[in-house]
């Protein structure tokens, strides 16, 4: 299957591989083992032929694809067409926001006809046990279905080799016991898998194990090594609630009074999905404490509670004296401004990989950024700064570039920024998640410093060795079940209801013909100019919304905000205009019936504008929505316009705004966390949190571009015609039917405009 | 520092063989994703005007003019306000002429003086025909929004419109100046 490869790989100078000579027979199950920056990742790329050496020949699949320094594109895209690659991250790896459509992305782009998309589509769902999940949308799954997902779409394209690299590192423990099934199945039907990773029980169970040291194959050899404990799929003791377990000998009970107090504390994001209940718990100065338990139990939830970043439903918060949350017998009251400043100055939150809160030019400039909000300048924070690196290693990097660090240090990075700000209680979130054991045991070191120093430290984790660190475990049980973990368990066997209701005259309506017809009415709703026109076109919208099937308050109720601003902006105009009958006096202005009827109009056609493009979002899917939007562009193409990548950059566009929109939250909240804050202060103290913010979003925006740009690579899209479509529209009766309605609605609309 | 000088040495010539290249489409897609999540914010900062809103998709526009060049500016200015177009027609449109007006200028002018009076000598140029553009921009519009004459809009140019897109335009400036190092120390890692 693959022969002699052999090759190098420059990275300005220093050597990534080095020599490296590897044979992988088909059929055969590999896993590639070493420390970050052993060049697995790179041979990996290599392998899947997703990059190309500096000097060797590699041939894949009997393609022979790199010979004397040139690439072979010809037969790269032929090999690349048997390869199957799949990444770290699940979510970059989802190019649209219906798993059918994703899973289909493949074969569009390798050119299988459409009747046979269908058939690849329901095969390689059902390997992966994700049958049932093909309507649903896959940027809401878990990790481990979004990585099911991904593999999906790699086995629709009838790959005879799957390349993973590192598939399991952002899933938790049922994730990945989810992951290695999917492996062992493909394994079973011949399919060759190399399968990148740094867990030692997952690269047990492959037949030949492949360690990497500095760009060298240091051992390359059968698999002997049972695994000494299952290797997954170990469950975690759940029970009901919150319950703590010592994991030291003994705990004393006369504990000084508790730094942090929860009582009663009951949380949710939505209605009846409840993230905590009735969580009651203290910890003690000093305290080392791991909080464990699946995903979805509420784990981040309650760091997130503990920071003032959420407010509980109900029940007590204190921390450090300071009461974050007081029930109140409704709602649990949020902390008043001045508390939430003494607050952030005493607590430190890690967030899950925190490194991507880096924004600044250096090192010393992002570690500043904390205890300068803190009130902190010149030398005095000149020495906080070069203190706190000192103590944790850092200071040769003070001048460097935080994003030219490797991922450990980027990580440690972040935690000074946060410890510069001296908290007396430091949360973390995962602080190890995606590191590799190096860089673990430099964070581990750090827990075990800051307990000497009485620093309290909470961890969340997964990992059963980094809770032994802490002195105690609280293991939060299902029975706070989130919406995760309810997703991921309950839905493996629970086909999605196939009885689909009959779509409604607008949603079955070709989405070209729909957004035209649309638009036009929107834009022209604008020459309304009488109550009467008025009238017609609120007659028009209602029978729409009619044959819409939407219900007509939710509706409004999505364009609500909206509406209450029109009202209060034409309200004005009844103070404005002064022709026709006064009716009343306020003041010295009159109130005139054309005032009145004007500000209905102004008020009435904005609504109307807002309803029909809440109707048209409302009956439409994003996916058929960028389709109509790249076939109304085509005719484009012939002036030279790229109209398919455009609209497939408008697809992957819209499928991103839900995970950037949550990431700039997530920044923000990190900074605020650090004390900076955009809506006070001086404008320049402003314009650094704004500058805080958006550059992490920017450096967050062309991560996920690199691992999207290197999915699509994977799924073998190379533009052009020969692509086909899984998803046809055409044109209907009922589009002309609809055409000719609003045509006819257009020309009363006219034919009014003249009669009054 | 074009994306399409992305064809490094190890690449392995598919990727280049579609009319744009996956990492040009992934970019531009990001880019176009922040442009629309930054373009739902509303930031009042101009007290006169409570109305009037600040929204850092303009930001966005440029920092992609800057690193990708003009084609990435258009491509972001225009896709990043379509979702606009189904709860505000005229001033998505608008707000694309604007966005257009202020990066298309700024990325070509850096495009020849690649430094960093390049950059500033872009930002100010754009910012003058992006105001020149949003003022045109409101006399036409606002008639249709609020019942009101030319003349009634011309009498808010100089109290309203133009000091607050001035402010506009010289916050885009400056954050797009402080943030643009670290975000080409960040594009120049990643290739």
């Amino acid at each position: 299957m693959l022969h002699d490869v052999r090759f190098s790989y420059d990275d300005g100078g220093t050597w990534a591989l080095d020599g490296v000579d590897l044979t992988i027979g088909a059929g055969e199950r590999v896993s590639v083992v070493g420390a970050n920056g052993s060049g697995k990742s790179t041979l990996g790329r290599i392998i899947a032929g997703l990059a190309a050496p500096d000097s060797g020949t590699v041939t894949l699949l009997e393609q022979q694809v790199f010979h004397d320094g040139a690439a072979d594109a010809n037969a790269y895209r032929a090999a690349r067409h048997g390869i199957g690659a799949v990444f770290q991250n699940p979510e970059d790896q989802i190019v649209t926001t219906v798993t059918e459509d994703d899973v289909a992305f493949g074969p569009e782009n390798l050119g299988v006809p459409r009747e046979h998309i269908g058939d690849r589509i329901a095969t390689a769902l059902h390997r992966v046990g994700m049958t049932g999940f093909g309507t649903s949308d896959p940027t809401r799954m878990s990790g481990g279905q979004q990585q099911r997902v991904a593999i999906a779409g790699m086995l629709a394209m009838q790959p005879r080799m799957l390349v993973l690299d590192e598939p399991t590192a952002m899933l938790d423990e049922s994730g990945r016991a989810e992951i290695m099934h999917v492996l062992d199945e493909l394994h079973r039907r011949g399919v060759t898998i190399v399968h990148i990773t740094h867990a030692e029980d997952e690269a047990a169970l492959a037949d030949r194990i492949i360690r990497m040291d500095r760009g060298h194959i240091v051992s390359d050899g059968a698999s002997d090594a049972v695994p000494l404990n299952p290797p997954y799929g170990g469950q975690l003791p759940s029970q009901r609630g919150a319950t703590t377990q010592s994991s030291s000998t003994l705990h004393t009970v006369s504990a000084p009074s508790p730094i942090i107090t929860l009582s009663h504390v009951s949380f949710s994001y939505a209605k009846n999905t409840p993230i905590l209940a009735d969580v009651s718990l203290t910890i003690n100065p000093g305290e080392t404490v791991a909080i464990m338990g699946h995903n979805g139990c509420g784990k981040s939830t309650l760091t997130r509670l503990l920071c003032a970043l959420e407010t509980p439903d109900r029940g007590d918060i204190t921390v450090a004296g300071i009461p974050v949350a007081r029930d109140t017998g409704r709602r649990s009251k949020p902390l008043r401004r001045r508390d939430r400043k003494r607050l952030r100055a005493g607590i430190g939150y890690v967030m899950q990989h925190p490194e991507r809160q880096l924004f600044a030019e250096t090192v010393a400039e992002d570690v500043a950024y904390g205890p300068r909000n803190l009130g902190l300048d010149g030398s005095e924070l000149d020495e906080r700064v070069s203190q706190t690196l000192k103590s944790l290693g850092l200071s040769h990097l003070a001048e460097r570039s935080p994003f030219s660090l490797s991922g450990g240090q980027q990580r440690m990075v972040a935690i000074a920024g946060i410890l510069a700000c001296r908290p007396k209680i430091l949360v973390m979130d995962e602080p190890t998640s995606s590191l590799d054991a190096t860089a673990t045991q430099h964070i581990h070191d750090l827990i075990a410093d800051l307990k000497t120093q009485g620093v309290t430290v909470i961890i969340v984790t997964h990992d059963r060795s980094e809770a032994d660190l802490a002195d105690r475990v609280i293991t939060l049980g299902d029975h706070s079940v989130g919406a995760n973990h309810d997703r991921e368990d309950s839905d493996d066997h629970r086909p999605v209801e196939s009885k689909q209701p009959r779509p409604s005259f607008i949603t079955a309506l070709d989405p070209r013909m729909k957004m035209v017809l649309f638009l036009i009415m929107m834009f022209t709703a604008f020459a309304i100019g009488t109550p009467v026109q008025l009238a017609l076109a609120a007659a028009m919208v209602a029978v729409i919304l009619a044959a819409s099937r939407l219900g007509p308050i939710s509706v409004l109720h999505s364009v609500r905000v909206l509406l209450a601003l029109f009202v209060i902006m034409s309200a004005l105009n009844v103070f404005f205009v002064r022709t026709g009958t006064p009716l009343v006096r306020i003041g010295s202005i009159p109130i005139t019936d054309d005032g009145l009827w004007t500000a209905l109009v102004y008020a009435g056609r904005l609504a109307l504008v807002v309803v029909l493009g809440a109707i048209m979002l409302g009956t439409t899917t994003p996916v058929r929505l960028t389709d109509a939007f790249g076939s109304l562009l085509s005719p484009l193409s012939r002036l030279g316009v790229h109209t398919s990548e455009i609209a497939l950059t408008m697809s992957l566009a819209l499928r991103f705004i839900p995970t950037l929109t949550q990431e700039t939250q997530d920044v923000i909240d990190a900074q605020s966390a650090r004390g900076g804050s955009i809506e006070s202060g001086t404008p320049m103290q402003r314009l650094r949190a704004l500058t805080a913010i958006i550059v992490p979003v920017f450096a967050g925006a062309l991560r996920h571009a690199d691992n999207l740009g290197l999915a699509l690579d994977a799924r073998s899209y190379e533009g052009g015609s020969h692509r086909t479509h899984y998803r046809m529209m055409h044109i209907g009766g009922r589009d002309i039917a609809f055409a000719g309605m609003v045509i006819v609605y257009l020309a009363a609309l006219i034919a009014l405009a003249f009669i009054s | 520092m074009s994306v399409s000088s992305h064809t490094n040495t190890h690449s392995t010539g598919v990727a280049d063989s579609g009319r744009w290249s996956t990492r040009r489409i992934a970019v531009y897609a990001l880019f176009v994703a922040l442009a629309m999540v930054t373009s739902f914010v509303e930031l009042p900062i101009f007290p006169a005007a409570p109305y009037l809103k600040y929204d850092p998709s303009g930001i966005v526009c440029l920092i992609a003019g800057f690193a990708f060049g003009p084609s990435a500016a258009v491509i972001v200015s225009v896709l990043g306000f379509v979702p606009h177009m189904f709860g505000d027609p005229w001033g998505s449109i608008m707000a694309i002429a604007v966005a257009l007006a202020l990066s298309v200028p700024a990325s070509l002018i850096y495009k020849r003086w690649r430094t960093r009076k390049g950059a500033t000598a872009g930002i100010l140029v754009g910012a003058v025909v992006a105001l020149a553009i949003a003022i045109v921009g409101n006399l036409l519009i606002t008639p249709i929004y609020a019942h009101m004459t030319v003349a009634q809009v011309a009498a808010m140019i100089v109290p309203i419109l133009l000091p607050f897109n001035l402010l506009k335009f010289a916050i885009h400036g400056v954050v797009t100046f402080l943030i643009y190092k670290p975000i080409s120390d960040l594009l120049n890692r990643t290739r």
